[in-house]
Protein backbone atom coordinates (compact mmCIF):
# COMPACT_ATOMS: atom_id res chain seq x y z
CA UNK A 1 0.00 0.00 0.00
CA UNK A 2 1.26 3.41 -0.97
CA UNK A 3 1.64 5.70 2.02
CA UNK A 4 0.28 9.27 2.10
CA UNK A 5 3.56 10.94 1.34
CA UNK A 6 4.33 8.76 -1.64
CA UNK A 7 0.84 9.22 -2.97
CA UNK A 8 0.93 13.01 -2.58
CA UNK A 9 4.31 13.09 -4.25
CA UNK A 10 2.84 11.14 -7.16
CA UNK A 11 -0.07 13.62 -7.34
CA UNK A 12 2.40 16.50 -7.31
CA UNK A 13 4.51 15.02 -10.11
CA UNK A 14 1.45 14.07 -12.13
CA UNK A 15 0.13 17.63 -12.17
CA UNK A 16 3.59 18.98 -12.94
CA UNK A 17 3.77 16.60 -15.88
CA UNK A 18 0.27 16.95 -17.30
CA UNK A 19 -0.71 20.51 -16.39
CA UNK A 20 2.50 22.50 -16.04
CA UNK A 21 2.54 26.29 -15.81
CA UNK A 22 3.28 28.11 -19.07
CA UNK A 23 7.05 28.09 -19.45
CA UNK A 24 7.29 31.87 -19.57
CA UNK A 25 4.77 32.70 -16.86
CA UNK A 26 7.40 33.83 -14.35
CA UNK A 27 9.07 35.95 -17.06
CA UNK A 28 5.79 37.64 -17.80
CA UNK A 29 5.12 38.28 -14.11
CA UNK A 30 8.56 39.85 -13.75
CA UNK A 31 8.03 41.96 -16.88
CA UNK A 32 4.98 43.52 -15.22
CA UNK A 33 6.73 43.96 -11.88
CA UNK A 34 9.48 45.96 -13.60
CA UNK A 35 7.03 48.82 -14.12
CA UNK A 36 8.20 51.63 -11.94
CA UNK A 37 4.80 52.92 -11.02
CA UNK A 38 2.51 50.12 -9.93
CA UNK A 39 -0.50 52.39 -9.68
CA UNK A 40 -2.44 50.89 -12.57
CA UNK A 41 -5.24 48.47 -13.32
CA UNK A 42 -4.16 45.12 -14.74
CA UNK A 43 -6.40 44.17 -17.62
CA UNK A 44 -7.66 40.66 -18.05
CA UNK A 45 -7.29 38.54 -21.10
CA UNK A 46 -10.81 38.03 -22.38
CA UNK A 47 -10.41 36.01 -25.52
CA UNK A 48 -7.82 34.98 -28.02
CA UNK A 49 -8.67 33.57 -31.40
CA UNK A 50 -5.61 31.40 -31.23
CA UNK A 51 -2.94 30.66 -28.73
CA UNK A 52 -1.16 33.79 -27.72
CA UNK A 53 2.40 33.43 -28.72
CA UNK A 54 1.69 31.17 -31.66
CA UNK A 55 4.67 31.48 -33.90
CA UNK A 56 5.43 30.85 -37.51
CA UNK A 57 4.98 32.67 -40.75
CA UNK A 58 1.71 34.25 -41.78
CA UNK A 59 0.28 34.29 -38.33
CA UNK A 60 -2.20 36.90 -37.28
CA UNK A 61 -4.03 36.66 -34.03
CA UNK A 62 -6.52 38.76 -32.20
CA UNK A 63 -6.61 39.16 -28.46
CA UNK A 64 -9.09 41.10 -26.37
CA UNK A 65 -8.27 42.56 -22.97
CA UNK A 66 -10.68 44.19 -20.60
CA UNK A 67 -10.47 46.62 -17.74
CA UNK A 68 -13.32 48.04 -15.69
CA UNK A 69 -13.86 51.01 -17.94
CA UNK A 70 -12.64 49.89 -21.37
CA UNK A 71 -11.62 47.00 -23.56
CA UNK A 72 -8.87 46.84 -26.11
CA UNK A 73 -8.79 44.50 -29.06
CA UNK A 74 -5.34 43.83 -30.42
CA UNK A 75 -4.48 42.19 -33.72
CA UNK A 76 -0.94 41.07 -34.30
CA UNK A 77 0.37 40.33 -37.77
CA UNK A 78 3.74 39.85 -39.40
CA UNK A 79 5.52 42.87 -40.83
CA UNK A 80 8.81 41.24 -41.69
CA UNK A 81 11.27 38.71 -40.35
CA UNK A 82 11.12 38.83 -36.55
CA UNK A 83 8.87 41.85 -36.86
CA UNK A 84 5.26 42.24 -35.93
CA UNK A 85 2.62 44.84 -36.54
CA UNK A 86 0.11 45.64 -33.84
CA UNK A 87 -3.28 47.15 -34.60
CA UNK A 88 -5.36 48.10 -31.60
CA UNK A 89 -8.86 49.32 -31.01
CA UNK A 90 -9.92 50.78 -27.71
CA UNK A 91 -13.60 50.79 -26.83
CA UNK A 92 -15.22 53.07 -25.97
CA UNK A 93 -13.16 55.01 -28.49
CA UNK A 94 -11.09 57.97 -27.42
CA UNK A 95 -7.83 59.73 -28.20
CA UNK A 96 -5.86 58.09 -25.43
CA UNK A 97 -2.11 57.93 -25.09
CA UNK A 98 -0.86 54.39 -25.67
CA UNK A 99 2.51 52.93 -24.76
CA UNK A 100 3.98 49.67 -25.92
CA UNK A 101 6.59 48.20 -23.61
CA UNK A 102 9.14 45.87 -25.14
CA UNK A 103 12.33 44.45 -23.65
CA UNK A 104 14.18 46.98 -25.81
CA UNK A 105 12.28 50.07 -24.89
CA UNK A 106 8.99 51.85 -24.99
CA UNK A 107 7.09 52.95 -28.09
CA UNK A 108 4.44 55.60 -27.79
CA UNK A 109 1.50 56.66 -29.90
CA UNK A 110 -1.90 58.23 -29.58
CA UNK A 111 -5.17 56.57 -30.49
CA UNK A 112 -7.47 58.44 -32.84
CA UNK A 113 -10.91 59.65 -31.78
CA UNK A 114 -12.32 56.21 -32.56
CA UNK A 115 -9.78 54.55 -30.31
CA UNK A 116 -7.69 53.04 -33.08
CA UNK A 117 -3.92 52.87 -32.85
CA UNK A 118 -1.05 50.95 -34.43
CA UNK A 119 2.58 50.07 -33.90
CA UNK A 120 4.10 49.23 -37.26
CA UNK A 121 7.31 47.40 -36.45
CA UNK A 122 7.64 45.60 -33.19
CA UNK A 123 10.39 43.08 -32.50
CA UNK A 124 9.17 39.67 -31.41
CA UNK A 125 9.31 38.93 -27.72
CA UNK A 126 7.36 40.07 -24.69
CA UNK A 127 5.24 43.17 -25.08
CA UNK A 128 2.76 44.95 -22.90
CA UNK A 129 0.34 47.74 -23.76
CA UNK A 130 -0.30 50.59 -21.38
CA UNK A 131 -3.16 53.04 -21.90
CA UNK A 132 -2.87 56.32 -20.02
CA UNK A 133 -5.37 58.86 -18.75
CA UNK A 134 -5.18 61.60 -21.37
CA UNK A 135 -6.25 65.21 -21.18
CA UNK A 136 -8.92 65.98 -23.71
CA UNK A 137 -9.86 62.36 -24.38
CA UNK A 138 -13.55 61.56 -24.17
CA UNK A 139 -12.79 58.44 -22.12
CA UNK A 140 -12.06 59.35 -18.52
CA UNK A 141 -9.48 57.06 -16.95
CA UNK A 142 -8.52 57.43 -13.32
CA UNK A 143 -5.28 55.53 -13.67
CA UNK A 144 -3.43 53.73 -16.46
CA UNK A 145 -4.65 50.33 -17.57
CA UNK A 146 -2.05 47.74 -18.49
CA UNK A 147 -2.39 44.46 -20.36
CA UNK A 148 -0.63 41.38 -19.08
CA UNK A 149 2.53 40.81 -21.14
CA UNK A 150 2.15 38.57 -24.18
CA UNK A 151 4.70 36.93 -26.43
CA UNK A 152 4.76 38.19 -29.98
CA UNK B 1 6.95 27.48 12.38
CA UNK B 2 8.86 24.57 13.73
CA UNK B 3 9.86 22.29 10.93
CA UNK B 4 12.08 22.96 7.99
CA UNK B 5 11.00 22.96 4.38
CA UNK B 6 8.57 20.18 3.75
CA UNK B 7 9.41 17.57 6.32
CA UNK B 8 5.83 16.85 7.13
CA UNK B 9 4.63 16.19 3.63
CA UNK B 10 7.80 15.32 1.82
CA UNK B 11 6.19 16.20 -1.48
CA UNK B 12 8.84 18.63 -2.58
CA UNK B 13 6.84 21.79 -2.17
CA UNK B 14 8.55 25.15 -2.20
CA UNK B 15 10.41 25.91 0.95
CA UNK B 16 9.12 28.73 3.10
CA UNK B 17 12.66 29.20 4.32
CA UNK B 18 14.05 29.87 0.86
CA UNK B 19 11.08 32.12 0.10
CA UNK B 20 11.67 34.02 3.36
CA UNK B 21 15.35 34.47 2.58
CA UNK B 22 14.71 35.82 -0.93
CA UNK B 23 11.93 38.07 0.31
CA UNK B 24 14.17 39.53 3.03
CA UNK B 25 17.00 40.03 0.53
CA UNK B 26 14.67 41.81 -1.87
CA UNK B 27 13.37 44.05 0.90
CA UNK B 28 16.96 44.85 1.74
CA UNK B 29 17.48 46.11 -1.80
CA UNK B 30 18.54 43.06 -3.81
CA UNK B 31 16.41 43.28 -6.93
CA UNK B 32 17.58 39.88 -8.21
CA UNK B 33 16.10 38.26 -5.12
CA UNK B 34 12.61 39.21 -6.31
CA UNK B 35 13.40 37.52 -9.59
CA UNK B 36 14.36 34.33 -7.74
CA UNK B 37 11.30 34.53 -5.48
CA UNK B 38 8.96 34.84 -8.46
CA UNK B 39 10.61 31.92 -10.23
CA UNK B 40 10.46 29.82 -7.09
CA UNK B 41 6.81 30.39 -6.26
CA UNK B 42 5.07 30.98 -9.58
CA UNK B 43 4.75 27.25 -10.39
CA UNK B 44 3.30 26.62 -6.93
CA UNK B 45 0.77 29.42 -7.35
CA UNK B 46 -0.15 28.07 -10.77
CA UNK B 47 -1.06 24.66 -9.38
CA UNK B 48 -2.98 26.09 -6.45
CA UNK B 49 -4.99 28.34 -8.72
CA UNK B 50 -5.69 25.56 -11.21
CA UNK B 51 -7.03 23.49 -8.30
CA UNK B 52 -10.00 25.85 -8.29
CA UNK B 53 -10.93 24.87 -11.81
CA UNK B 54 -9.97 28.10 -13.59
CA UNK B 55 -9.02 27.82 -17.24
CA UNK B 56 -5.44 28.57 -18.15
CA UNK B 57 -5.98 32.22 -19.12
CA UNK B 58 -7.85 33.01 -15.91
CA UNK B 59 -5.23 31.14 -13.92
CA UNK B 60 -2.51 33.30 -15.45
CA UNK B 61 -4.48 36.43 -14.57
CA UNK B 62 -4.76 35.30 -10.96
CA UNK B 63 -1.05 34.53 -10.69
CA UNK B 64 -0.18 37.98 -12.09
CA UNK B 65 -2.66 39.65 -9.78
CA UNK B 66 -1.21 37.84 -6.77
CA UNK B 67 2.31 39.04 -7.45
CA UNK B 68 1.14 42.58 -8.03
CA UNK B 69 -0.74 42.42 -4.74
CA UNK B 70 2.41 41.30 -2.94
CA UNK B 71 4.56 44.08 -4.38
CA UNK B 72 1.89 46.69 -3.75
CA UNK B 73 1.20 45.54 -0.21
CA UNK B 74 4.68 44.57 0.73
CA UNK B 75 4.45 46.35 4.05
CA UNK B 76 1.65 44.08 5.13
CA UNK B 77 4.09 41.16 5.14
CA UNK B 78 5.89 42.10 8.32
CA UNK B 79 7.65 38.80 8.82
CA UNK B 80 9.58 37.42 5.82
CA UNK B 81 8.76 33.93 7.07
CA UNK B 82 5.14 34.61 6.26
CA UNK B 83 5.69 35.40 2.60
CA UNK B 84 4.98 31.89 1.32
CA UNK B 85 1.73 31.67 3.20
CA UNK B 86 0.78 35.23 2.23
CA UNK B 87 1.17 34.54 -1.49
CA UNK B 88 -0.40 31.09 -1.50
CA UNK B 89 -3.38 32.21 0.56
CA UNK B 90 -3.86 35.31 -1.59
CA UNK B 91 -3.71 33.24 -4.78
CA UNK B 92 -6.19 30.66 -3.50
CA UNK B 93 -8.58 33.32 -2.30
CA UNK B 94 -8.47 35.16 -5.62
CA UNK B 95 -8.87 31.90 -7.54
CA UNK B 96 -11.84 30.91 -5.41
CA UNK B 97 -13.41 34.34 -5.86
CA UNK B 98 -12.92 34.21 -9.63
CA UNK B 99 -14.29 30.68 -9.86
CA UNK B 100 -17.34 31.61 -7.82
CA UNK B 101 -18.00 34.56 -10.07
CA UNK B 102 -18.55 31.85 -12.63
CA UNK B 103 -15.89 32.93 -15.02
CA UNK B 104 -14.52 30.43 -17.45
CA UNK B 105 -14.30 27.44 -15.28
CA UNK B 106 -12.49 24.67 -17.03
CA UNK B 107 -13.59 21.18 -16.19
CA UNK B 108 -11.98 19.66 -19.23
CA UNK B 109 -8.74 17.79 -19.47
CA UNK B 110 -5.62 19.89 -19.30
CA UNK B 111 -4.56 21.16 -22.69
CA UNK B 112 -1.32 19.39 -22.28
CA UNK B 113 -2.69 15.95 -21.54
CA UNK B 114 -1.93 14.64 -24.98
CA UNK B 115 0.47 17.27 -26.21
CA UNK B 116 3.03 17.26 -23.45
CA UNK B 117 4.64 13.99 -22.79
CA UNK B 118 6.82 14.01 -19.74
CA UNK B 119 10.52 14.66 -19.94
CA UNK B 120 12.11 11.48 -21.14
CA UNK B 121 14.39 9.23 -19.29
CA UNK B 122 16.25 11.60 -16.99
CA UNK B 123 17.80 10.30 -13.84
CA UNK B 124 15.21 12.19 -11.81
CA UNK B 125 13.11 9.45 -10.28
CA UNK B 126 10.47 11.93 -9.15
CA UNK B 127 9.30 12.37 -12.71
CA UNK B 128 6.52 9.94 -13.39
CA UNK B 129 6.39 8.14 -16.64
CA UNK B 130 3.66 9.51 -18.87
CA UNK B 131 1.52 6.41 -18.69
CA UNK B 132 1.66 6.38 -14.91
CA UNK B 133 0.71 10.05 -14.78
CA UNK B 134 -2.28 9.46 -17.03
CA UNK B 135 -3.48 6.54 -14.95
CA UNK B 136 -3.30 8.70 -11.86
CA UNK B 137 -5.04 11.58 -13.62
CA UNK B 138 -7.88 9.30 -14.64
CA UNK B 139 -8.47 8.03 -11.12
CA UNK B 140 -8.24 11.46 -9.52
CA UNK B 141 -10.94 12.56 -11.94
CA UNK B 142 -13.21 9.95 -10.33
CA UNK B 143 -12.93 11.65 -6.93
CA UNK B 144 -15.31 14.34 -5.77
CA UNK B 145 -14.52 17.89 -6.77
CA UNK B 146 -13.72 18.67 -3.15
CA UNK B 147 -11.22 15.81 -2.95
CA UNK B 148 -9.59 16.81 -6.21
CA UNK B 149 -9.15 20.38 -5.03
CA UNK B 150 -7.90 19.43 -1.60
CA UNK B 151 -5.37 16.93 -2.92
CA UNK B 152 -3.98 19.32 -5.49
CA UNK B 153 -3.65 22.06 -2.87
CA UNK B 154 -1.88 19.90 -0.32
CA UNK B 155 0.33 18.36 -2.98
CA UNK B 156 1.74 21.82 -3.66
CA UNK B 157 1.34 23.74 -0.44
CA UNK B 158 2.96 22.69 2.76
CA UNK B 159 0.62 23.47 5.67
CA UNK B 160 -2.01 25.52 3.86
CA UNK B 161 -3.89 28.02 5.94
CA UNK B 162 -6.80 25.94 7.20
CA UNK B 163 -9.12 28.87 7.88
CA UNK B 164 -9.14 30.01 4.26
CA UNK B 165 -9.17 26.45 2.97
CA UNK B 166 -12.15 25.73 5.17
CA UNK B 167 -14.32 28.44 3.63
CA UNK B 168 -13.12 27.63 0.13
CA UNK B 169 -13.94 23.94 0.47
CA UNK B 170 -17.09 24.49 2.45
CA UNK B 171 -16.02 22.26 5.33
CA UNK B 172 -15.17 22.96 8.95
CA UNK B 173 -11.53 23.49 9.87
CA UNK B 174 -11.64 20.37 12.01
CA UNK B 175 -12.85 18.31 9.07
CA UNK B 176 -9.98 19.13 6.74
CA UNK B 177 -7.62 16.55 8.21
CA UNK B 178 -10.17 13.70 8.16
CA UNK B 179 -11.35 14.72 4.68
CA UNK B 180 -7.79 14.66 3.44
CA UNK B 181 -7.44 11.13 4.87
CA UNK B 182 -10.63 9.94 3.23
CA UNK B 183 -9.68 11.43 -0.14
CA UNK B 184 -6.29 9.75 -0.05
CA UNK B 185 -7.88 6.44 0.99
CA UNK B 186 -10.35 6.63 -1.84
CA UNK B 187 -7.60 7.31 -4.34
CA UNK B 188 -5.48 4.52 -2.92
CA UNK B 189 -8.41 2.13 -3.31
CA UNK B 190 -8.98 3.12 -6.92
CA UNK B 191 -5.31 2.68 -7.73
CA UNK B 192 -5.05 -0.64 -5.92
CA UNK B 193 -7.93 -1.98 -8.01
CA UNK B 194 -6.26 -0.95 -11.25
CA UNK B 195 -3.86 -3.60 -12.56
CA UNK B 196 -2.31 -1.02 -14.87
CA UNK B 197 -1.24 1.02 -11.86
CA UNK B 198 0.31 -1.90 -9.99
CA UNK B 199 2.15 -2.96 -13.13
CA UNK B 200 3.61 0.48 -13.54
CA UNK B 201 4.61 0.93 -9.97
CA UNK B 202 6.35 -2.40 -9.60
Amino acid sequence: MTDDLTLLRAVHDMYDTLDPPPVDLADRVLFTLELEDLEFELMRLREADQLVGARGPETASTVTFSAESLTVMVTVSDSGPQRRRIDGWIAPGGALRVELRTPRGVHETQADADGRFAFAEVPSGLVQIMIHPTTGATVPLHRPVVTPPVQL
Amino acid sequence: MTSATSDDTGVGVASWEVAAREFAAWRAGDRAALDRLVRLLTPVLWHLVRAYGLDRESAEDVVQTTWLALVRNVDSVRDPQAVLRWTTTTARREAWRTARAGKRVDVAEPQTLDAALPPVGGPDTTVLAGRTARTLWRHIAELSERCQRLLRVIAFEDRPDYASLSSELGIAVGSIGPTRGRCLDKLRGLLAADPEWSDQRD
